[in-house]
């Protein structure tokens, strides 16, 4: 039925009523969805070690730790100082090991390579391995988010 | 009441009359193609073994961190035939992917995908996704070094698509990183929503096959000659039995000889192992991104790697669209690409396998 200034008919215009009704309805129940599907990021900021398990490490060697649910790798330079990195490849995410006889890191996923200093220097990793900061107090290795490599 | 009398209480509620009518009625053309309206029936041979399957195994099956890995080994070795219920699983897959892929060339290369089967092909494309997402969420559930690896890898992969890709792995993993989060998401994507699409596609797609029946090759329709055909029912599905059974007892062979592998658990910090690889009809993806250079000029090689499969896969996915002078040079050159694909895909396997 179409009145006759109408310029759609009743029937259009309840369908189409209908139609725009069950849209809104459909995205505003997608909003909560899409929000409830991605957890809160863990990645923490911060990570103590106590010292006592990390401190006799020798010169060329690292040890495990975790940072959040990543692996880190605290590992002691020649000059006894310490550096620690995310051991996550950064070409697609594998955990990397260190090979202390070739001072190299590698990843098994694509034969990625990085030197001892975590600088990406052969097979696909694009960006040498993410830093972390090390600070050390009296009882804690202290491991921070390096601020520039995020 | 007799016999008669409930078949026709039956019918009356049911239409059975009508559908065996439509089955007997139905007609497959025979021609030099028709080996390859076989596999279609044969892919949903597999499914059904799949759920059947499947099912099964969730019984025992626990997705939980501690539980994943052993409670597949317990399956394997405790459960009486459990062993063989999770090959054959695994094999199946196998099957059914294969068959999926041979189904989707054949009529790329015979073009039955014509004018009006567009959106029988892309339903059809729609469930080699599906197929494929069954395979990769799948491969994470036994929950050991290797899936865990190679999960990693395949949820990093969409990151390298500008601006929706963190996302997409974010959403894929639950998270940032692969954990047990992952886990459980990837047995409901498993077990619940892909099902639920599947079946859904899947009675689209049927729908669509009887709705438009069987296309004819090219050539034959264009000289209109006119073709032999047998009923759908019995005479085709009695030659499809022959096929399905060939299949079986290929299946149940391979599953009994070859279990599928059980690694160590996973674990969340160990570096990744030597090997890591995806499922073998992933082979060719995992290849063209390692071929890729780290960077090209100033972009991620990824990067653009993802980006040209991506494009690859919106070509395929509107594939009749695109061919749609199939009797000419250009449709003549489209079923070459389908040769090259071919070849393309076996290369990057066999290269990296070695
Ligand atoms: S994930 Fe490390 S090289 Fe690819």
């Amino acid at each position: 039925m179409k009145i006759k200034h109408s310029l759609f008919t009743r029937r259009r215009f309840l369908n189409s009523m209908i139609g725009g009704w069950i849209t809104a309805m459909g995205t505003a129940f997608l909003a909560p969805i899409a929000k409830f599907v991605f957890p809160p990021n863990k990645e923490p900021d911060e990570v103590l070690l106590p010292k006592s398990d990390y401190e006799n490490m020798e010169p060329n060697t690292v040890k495990l730790f975790s940072w959040g649910a990543k692996p880190g790798i605290l590992k002691m330079n020649d000059d006894r100082s310490y550096t620690a990195f995310v051991a996550v490849c950064t070409h697609l995410d594998c955990n990397i090991s260190y090979l202390p006889d070739q001072r190299k890191f590698f990843c098994a996923c694509h034969d990625g390579w990085y030197d001892e200093n975590g600088i990406n220097i052969a097979g696909p990793p694009p960006t040498p391995l993410r830093q972390l900061n090390v600070a050390i107090d009296e009882e804690h290795f202290i491991i921070t988010k390096d601020k520039g490599n995020e | 009441m007799n016999k008669l009398n409930i078949r026709k209480w039956f019918d009356d509620r049911l239409g059975i009359d009508e559908i065996s009518a439509f089955m007997t009625k139905k007609e497959i053309p025979q021609h030099k193609h028709t080996i390859w309206y076989y596999t279609g029936s044969s892919i949903l041979i597999f499914f059904v073994i799949q759920i059947l399957t499947g099912i099964l195994l969730a019984f025992y099956y626990k997705p939980t961190l501690e539980l994943a890995n052993e409670s597949v080994a317990y399956i394997v070795n405790d459960v009486p035939l459990g062993w063989i219920i999770r090959s054959i699983h695994s094999w199946a897959a196998t099957f059914m992917i294969a068959l999926v892929f041979i189904h989707l060339l054949s009529i790329w290369i015979t073009k039955a995908y014509r004018n009006p089967r567009e959106m029988t092909w892309i339903s059809g494309v729609l469930l080699l996704v599906i197929s494929l997402a069954f395979g990769f969420t799948g491969y994470l559930l036994p929950w050991d070094e290797l899936s865990l690896a190679a999960t990693k890898v395949g949820t990093d992969i969409p990151r390298s698509i500008p601006i929706v890709g963190t996302w997409v792995t974010k959403l894929l993993r639950g998270g940032e990183d692969v954990t047990v989060e992952t886990l459980s998401r990837f047995f409901t994507f498993h077990i619940c929503v892909l099902p639920i699409f599947i079946l859904m596609l899947l009675a689209l797609h049927v729908y669509l096959i009887q709705k438009h029946g069987s296309s004819l090759p090219l050539d034959i329709e264009k000289k209109n000659i006119p073709v032999k055909s047998i009923p759908f029912w019995p005479n085709f599905i009695y030659r499809e039995a022959i096929f399905w059974l060939f299949l079986l007892g290929l299946l149940l062979t391979i599953a009994s000889l070859f279990p599928h592998h059980l690694g160590s658990p996973a674990d969340l910090m160990a570096a990744a192992p030597e090997g890591v690889k995806p499922e073998w009809y992933f082979l060719f993806l995992f290849q063209t991104l390692k071929i890729f250079p780290a960077k090209i000029l100033f972009i991620h090689g990824d990067t653009i790697a993802v980006l040209l499969i991506c494009l690859m896969g919106v070509l395929f996915f509107c594939l009749p669209i695109i061919d749609n002078k199939p009797a000419e040079k250009k449709g003549k050159i489209i079923t070459y690409a389908a040769y090259v694909f071919i070849l393309y895909a076996v290369i990057m396997t066999v290269w990296s396998l070695l």
